[in-house]
């Protein structure tokens, strides 16, 4: 891939991130700026400190922005906010 | 600093110099120590974490204005990660804060004491007392999926079932503890502050239901969830914000030393980030160039062979508009992958505390 390509590739993932981010923010009301959180932040426990509740807001809020259903989804999809961009937008998933 | 377990260590433990402590790096073979951590429950000498006490009425505004993360309100039930800045905004300490009544217990990274210590007292303003407890306390931990298994076996089923970042004062064998559900690799986590002349009766015991890990195995499953090791991620200056350690900072905080100089960082754009990948049959060494689509975009922080992914895994600094996971870029020739964090899935995720 060109450098070219591989920004553009970036910049999709980058793009997703941000809408969850800003996704996060907002249903939870957290007083921090989208960006403050990073991609490979931990969301739950360590990091960003969700908790069940928050996990049930949060199913709910990426039914609604992304239309994709993660309930019955294990823990691990909310490991960090690029791995929920790997459910949310599939064309990301990484295999590695 | 030597270990105060050292004489109940096996003959063959391999020590290591971190920073201002020995530690036991390993004390059989790393894949199996890291397979114990992973699968069942380590127990892991943190004798090189500093204990440090801060009293005095003003304690609690001092460890408010030197720690980047709120802990007005941090009981003794309560304890919290955070980072201690400097005030450019360079990271001296990642620390565990536990909430006392006559103040707060700070838990130093690995072999960074010394130098915790040492800004903690050049910024006493408030005049509070610093006490370096290490000569009366030290640290014991427990992690692993089964971690909470071996707490009621040995301590208190209860205890297993504290919420994250709970601390509780308890008794073992007649000798007060403090107890901390806490956590470095993702998997289910527990410490246990013990008075130094009973540490070693309580390593004997643990081992009686749990395997010792080194140095090695904990900070390669800490790599592999993304938990920050400051001294190595924060080579060559790297800021709070280049780290990708800004959980570990609260802005929402009136002020703290540094809160000016991250805001800064963060604000300006300015900088590389920091971002994972895999790949290659060599682990390269801290410096060496990243290149994406031919062009130097930037270096390795850190790599290691990593267990659990049966290949090289490392953390990359590069451009900020190429860190993101999915791409390829070459390191030393080799093609690699940028990942997206975590790693390796904790099984502690999948396994509830019964």
């Amino acid at each position: 891939m060109t450098i070219d390509e591989l920004r553009a590739k970036a910049a999709e993932r980058q793009q997703t991130c941000t809408q969850i981010k800003k996704m996060i923010v907002s249903r939870l009301d957290l007083e921090i700026e989208p960006d403050w959180i990073t991609d490979d932040q931990p969301l739950f426990g360590r990091g960003l400190e969700l908790d069940s509740l928050d996990v049930l807001e949060l199913y709910v809020a990426i039914e609604a922005e992304f239309g994709v259903a993660l309930y019955d989804s294990e823990m691990a999809v909310f490991g960090s906010v690029s791995r929920l961009a790997d459910e949310v937008n599939p064309q990301l998933k990484v295999t590695a | 600093m030597t270990t105060v377990l050292a004489h109940v260590h096996p003959g063959d433990t391999v020590y290591g110099q971190v920073g201002d402590a020995s530690v036991p790096l390993r004390f059989g073979d790393l894949p199996d120590e890291y397979q114990v951590l992973r699968d069942r429950a380590a127990l892991l000498d943190l004798s090189g974490h500093r204990l440090i006490e801060i009293s005095g009425p003003a304690a609690v505004d001092f460890a408010q204005r030197l720690l980047a993360r709120d802990v007005e309100y941090l009981t003794s039930e309560r304890c919290m990660m955070s980072l201690v800045l400097d005030d450019s905004g360079q990271v001296v300490d990642q620390v565990l804060a536990f909430g006392r009544e006559n103040g707060l217990l700070l838990e130093s990274s690995v072999g960074a004491g010394d130098r915790l210590i040492e800004h903690l007292r050049a910024n006493n303003d408030e005049g509070v007392e610093i006490t370096d407890r290490s000569g009366d306390l030290t640290v014991l931990g427990l992690e692993g999926p089964y971690a909470w298994g071996v707490v009621g076996r040995l301590i208190d089923g209860e205890l297993a079932s504290l919420p994250f970042e709970a601390v509780a004062d308890t008794v073992w064998n007649d000798v007060e503890i403090i107890f901390a559900r806490t956590g470095f690799t993702g998997e289910y986590g527990y410490q246990m502050i013990v008075p130094i002349e009973s540490a070693a009766d309580l390593w004997q015991a643990s081992l009686e239901h749990v395997t010792a890990a080194g140095q090695e195995a904990l900070e390669l499953a800490m790599l592999e969830v993304r938990q920050p090791i400051p001294r190595l991620e924060t080579a060559g200056g790297a800021n709070v914000i280049e780290i990708g350690a800004n959980w570990l900072v609260d802005v929402t905080k009136d002020e703290f030393v540094g809160k000016e100089a991250v805001l800064a960082a963060f604000e300006s754009g300015q900088g590389r980030r920091t971002v994972g990948f895999s790949g290659g049959d060599t682990v390269p060494e801290p410096g060496a160039r990243v290149l994406a689509g031919g062009e130097d975009v930037g270096e390795v922080v850190l790599a290691v062979r990593s267990v659990g992914l049966g290949a090289t895994l490392g953390l990359a600094r590069v451009d900020a508009e190429l860190a993101a996971a999915g791409l390829e870029f070459t390191v030393e020739g080799a093609g690699v992958t940028t990942l997206t964090s975590p790693y390796i899935v904790p099984k502690s995720w999948s396994i509830p505390i019964i």
